[in-house]
């Protein structure tokens, strides 16, 4: 573990710079903590805002989002109108429309059965983003709940609820997935059950992330004197902890819509996510692997989608825990 | 002068960061003879260290950048010589302990090897003849069953036992200066003075002079020949220990001395540690850098700088008062800095 | 030592037990009646039916079909393919070399490229190679796995011809050459998180104060990084490695489909598209217990990595 007095924090960086400045105090002596919790909180969150705007890759990425996400939530308005429906197709017209280079018609260029490919990219973006959010609130609330038992608790609902993580995380990710949605009929297969997966597997992390920040904020004195005051264990955590528990996993939670969208478009990419025909990512791979040499655009497009999108959510992550100065482990 | 064996003068060391220029070490002088005892006194932040790893050119550069002055070991100079040269002389012939034993042993070696490697860098010794000269050592600084215990990791150790061993590290080839860098402040208070008894007991058999740094006024009282008192990157006193002890002049040190413990507590002199955070040395305050803390100081203090003044008999004061035959220690509540 | 390793091994009892009930549940409650997707379309008279249903042992409480269930995969009964009517651990025994292989290849890769390029990054912190790292990881990390490999199948199979980009061996290319595109896929993520850990890890150990002291007894930058800084830094790379070497033995699902590699995970792949359930079930079933094994040697091997667990001060963890 670094030792604070000696290192200084870059903060712009985000690297460590060691000085050997035997204790050289970098900051005013701190005061003691009597403001009340909301005031820290917003100068907590200012702070980080303000840190985070003069982080240009954080701010780049951000901009992606919300980029992508504008343009899945008004696909609607302006997207079959101009290129085309993202699933429906001509079954009269397909020899003629199909694997098309890209032109001013078809940015993107069409793909197998003359859909344009721009247009299902674009719808994509709902899929991965809708999947990856939602999965990451399952894996919050089962994370969330479960992590604040086993940290308000201890005991033996600790070591069960720690015991049952480490099962999950033993799992390897993508096979658990395959069991769980190879068994599921026909019939049930959409957006649900893909989210509700990954959410379910996702969350252990957020259960140990979210119980080791409350196990520190725990023993601090406003808790005790919470308690000395009489507050009942839930308004306690409400109250008291979720706050200041709050900032790691705000961190994690943006890191993990990367991880989830990437589940995600492997398992539409083995068959076993959206429905086929559904324009989601990584089953157009899978649908246009065949067509590479005739319109490789059916397989990059989505595949620099996919990508730029889990790395807008990595840097975006990354920037938020240089503001709020969290330490996660690796 | 023949008899110098380390002579700084005038050492300026920043550090240039983004939040601007740290004065690290802001002008420092001393003189030390072969088998001499200088301490070096002042709080956390004061520089202390940072001079003696400046010397031996263990500040990483950048954001480190020697700003002026010279550092001569045996009439050389230190900061010119070739980096080869210089590794020669580190851990050869000037070697140096660090305040907490624990991280500053690798823990993924053995304590004997860990002695050992200097002896097969510096003096050409066989793996077989550095660990059986690591055993004698061990033994030297007053591990029992040093022969097995070379063998330990360094968390096999306590605290008291770590630092011994550092010791036997630092004076495994027979160094000229040791330097001391809080050598017991991470210890229990009883492990401390035997550390402190065998550093003067193994100095008595080697001659080897030692910087002593440290933040305690204590720990060199009985065992420095000259103490250096040091304030924000900048010496503030210098003299003989019976100089700095009967006639302080400064009042910083008067300061640091109403910190010590006494051994007859009365209600007067009871303990009065200084109030307050040495300076931030990215906001050295303007005039004598002490002034915020100081509760002798006056308008002028916050606008003139205090140059360091021989008050004879070698004995040096950076206050404008300290040459003012009326100016007295009184026992006083020193200061909270204003924020 | 002892007690740390015992302690591994309790603590891995209960993950095993949670695992394979876990697997259980999946593969035999799941699924539905398997009596019933035996029979297929047909519809069973009710005494055969009764008579299957005992035969499987499906009249017996949840627990003890569970003790069952254990008591084969001891005797390594995963069941028969429904496709083929082979024994679905004969199956795996012929794709199991497959997979190793391309693992112990992707490693190779990883420890090479990613130590390497980590170290390369940490020392020359803040320089443009530095930045390259950085970068490449970053991307590498949010890259799918199997867009990728049809990208350097596309460039290397199609545009270029120079390499395989199908099955382990043909007439054409060397077995070794079969081995490169699905190795290079394989190891990305792997060799991306590798780099970034050796990085971090070489950066926090030279803040270190034993790095100070290295260089106060004199020795080179040489000699402190090879032995002293690396010696510390290389502990959790090594860990990492390790179970990322388990963690190949079943994610090569991607990569081994996409390259057709005759591999457990394109076995399962291919089971998944046919139905063939006990396929599926066996192989996810041999590849976990795999990787719960392979976890739990590396959790042993770090004792022997780090003195400080070897020689049992480290309490805490």
């Amino acid at each position: 573990m670094t030792r604070d007095k000696d290192i200084v924090i870059d903060r712009a960086e985000g690297h460590a710079v060691k000085d050997y400045r035997s204790g050289m105090p970098s900051t005013p002596p701190t005061q003691p903590e009597e403001q009340h919790a909301a005031d820290e909180n917003r100068t907590l969150w200012g702070d980080a805002w303000y840190r985070l705007r003069k982080n240009r890759l954080a701010i780049i990425a951000l901009v992606w989002l919300v980029i992508v996400a504008i343009a899945a939530i008004t696909a609607d308005a302006w997207v079959p109108q101009t290129f085309g429906s993202p699933t429906y197709f001509d079954t009269a017209k397909v020899a003629a429309q199909r694997l098309q280079s890209p032109s001013l018609e078809h940015p993107m260029g069409t793909d197998d059965i003359g859909r344009d490919v721009f247009a299902r990219v674009v719808y994509g973006s709902r899929i991965s983003l809708t999947v990856g959010i939602l999965a990451v609130v399952v894996s919050l609330v089962i994370g969330l709940i479960l992590g604040s038992l086993s940290a308000f608790y201890g005991g033996f609902i600790d070591a069960f609820i720690m015991r049952v993580a480490d099962i999950f995380l033993a799992f390897p990710y993508i096979l658990f997935a395959i069991l769980l949605l190879s068994v599921l009929p026909e019939n049930l297969r959409g957006i649900a059950p893909v989210f509700l997966t990954i959410g379910i597997l996702g969350w252990p992390s957020i259960a140990r992330v979210f119980r080791s920040s409350v196990l520190s904020v725990k023993e601090n004195d406003y808790v005790e004197a919470g308690r000395a005051l009489g507050a009942g264990d839930i308004r306690l955590m409400l109250r008291h902890i979720l706050p200041n528990a709050v900032a790691p996993i705000v961190v994690y939670g943006t890191m993990s819509v990367g991880g989830a969208i990437l589940t995600e478009a492997a398992l539409s990419f083995l068959g076993l996510g959206l429905p086929p025909g559904s324009p989601s990512w990584g089953g157009m791979i899978q649908d246009g692997r065949n067509y590479l040499t005739s319109n490789p655009g059916v397989v990059i497009w989505p595949g620099l989608a996919i990508l730029s999108t889990v790395l807008a959510f990595t840097l975006l992550g990354d920037g938020i825990r240089d503001a709020l100065d969290v330490k996660l482990k690796d | 002068m023949a008899g110098e064996l380390l002579k700084l003068d005038d050492l300026k060391m920043y550090f240039h960061t983004r939040d601007g220029v740290v004065k690290a070490v802001d002008g420092v002088s001393y003189t030390l003879n072969p088998g001499e005892t200088l301490g070096v006194v002042g709080e956390s932040g004061s520089g202390k260290s940072v001079t003696a790893l400046t010397m031996m050119r263990l500040v990483p550069m950048p954001p480190g950048k020697i700003e002026g002055g010279e550092v001569l070991f045996k009439g050389e100079s230190l900061l010119t010589m070739k980096e080869e040269q210089v590794r020669d002389i580190r851990g050869n012939r000037i070697a140096m302990i660090f305040q907490d034993p624990m991280t500053s042993l690798n823990p993924v070696y053995r304590i004997g090897h860990q002695i050992a490697e200097p002896l097969m860098v510096h003096k050409g010794m066989s793996k077989a003849q550095a660990h059986e000269r690591a055993v004698e050592l061990l033994e030297m600084v007053g591990i029992p069953n040093a022969a097995d215990r070379a063998g330990d990791y360094p968390h096999q150790f306590s605290g008291g036992m770590r630092q011994r061993a550092m010791i036997a590290m630092a004076l495994s080839c027979d160094p000229d200066v040791l330097i001391a860098d809080e050598p017991t402040t991470a210890l229990d208070v009883t492990i401390q003075a035997q550390i402190l008894e065998l550093m003067q007991a193994l100095q008595k058999r080697t001659g080897t002079a030692i910087i002593m740094i440290t933040h305690d006024l204590g720990v060199v009282a009985d065992m420095a020949n000259n103490i250096l008192v040091m304030y924000a990157g900048r010496p503030v006193e210098f003299g003989t220990t019976d100089q700095v002890f009967y006639q302080p002049r400064h009042p910083y040190t008067w300061g640091l001395m109403d910190s010590l413990p006494t051994q007859n507590l009365t209600e007067k002199s009871a303990l009065h540690p200084i109030k307050g955070q040495p300076p931030s040395l990215l906001h050295v305050p303007t005039g004598c850098s002490f002034h915020p803390r100081c509760p002798y100081a006056k308008d002028v203090c916050g606008t003139m700088d205090p140059p360091l003044v021989d008050l004879g008999g070698g004995h040096l004061s950076a206050c404008l008062f300290s040459g003012d035959p009326g100016f007295e220690r009184r026992v006083v509540e020193y200061a909270e800095v204003p924020e | 030592m002892l007690r740390y390793i015992l302690r591994r091994i309790m603590q891995f009892i209960p993950v095993f037990f949670g695992v394979t009930l876990l697997l259980f549940l999946i593969t035999t409650i799941l699924p539905g009646d398997p009596v019933a997707l035996r029979a297929g379309e047909k519809k069973l008279p009710p005494a055969v039916y009764a008579e299957m249903r005992h035969a499987y042992g499906l009249d017996k409480p949840w627990y003890a079909q569970y003790v069952d269930y254990l008591g084969k995969l001891s005797k390594g009964d995963l069941g028969t393919s429904i496709a083929s009517g082979r024994k679905v651990v004969d199956i795996f025994k012929e794709t199991y070399p497959y997979t190793l292989r391309l693992a112990l290849a992707a490693i190779v890769l990883e420890i090479l490229v990613g130590i390497g390029a980590g170290l390369v990054s940490a020392i020359k912190q803040y320089t443009i190679w530095d930045t390259l790292v950085t970068l490449s990881t970053s991307i590498l990390v949010a890259l799918p796995v199997f867009w990728l490999g049809i990208v350097l199948q596309y460039i290397f199979g199609i545009q270029l011809n120079i390499l395989p980009i199908s099955g382990a061996s043909s007439a054409r290319f060397t077995a070794f050459a079969h081995l490169i595109l699905p190795a290079i896929t394989l190891a990305s993520v792997s060799t991306a998180y590798a780099a970034r850990i050796m990085r971090s890890q070489l950066l926090e150990v030279q803040s270190q104060d034993y790095v100070r002291t290295a260089y106060a007894k004199g020795l080179s930058p040489s000699r402190v990084l090879w032995g002293h800084e690396m010696k510390n830094a290389l502990i959790p790379v090594v860990t990492f490695i390790g179970l990322d070497l388990g963690a190949m033995l079943s994610g090569a699902i991607l990569t081994e489909t996409i390259f057709n590699w005759p591999g457990v995970g394109f076995t399962i792949y291919r089971a998944i598209g046919a139905r063939d359930f006990p396929v599926v079930f066996g192989g996810v079933t041999l590849v976990l217990l795999a990787v719960l094994f392979v976890n739990l040697l590396v959790d042993v091997s770090y004792a022997f990595l780090d003195p400080r667990i070897r020689y049992g001060a480290a309490n805490e963890g």
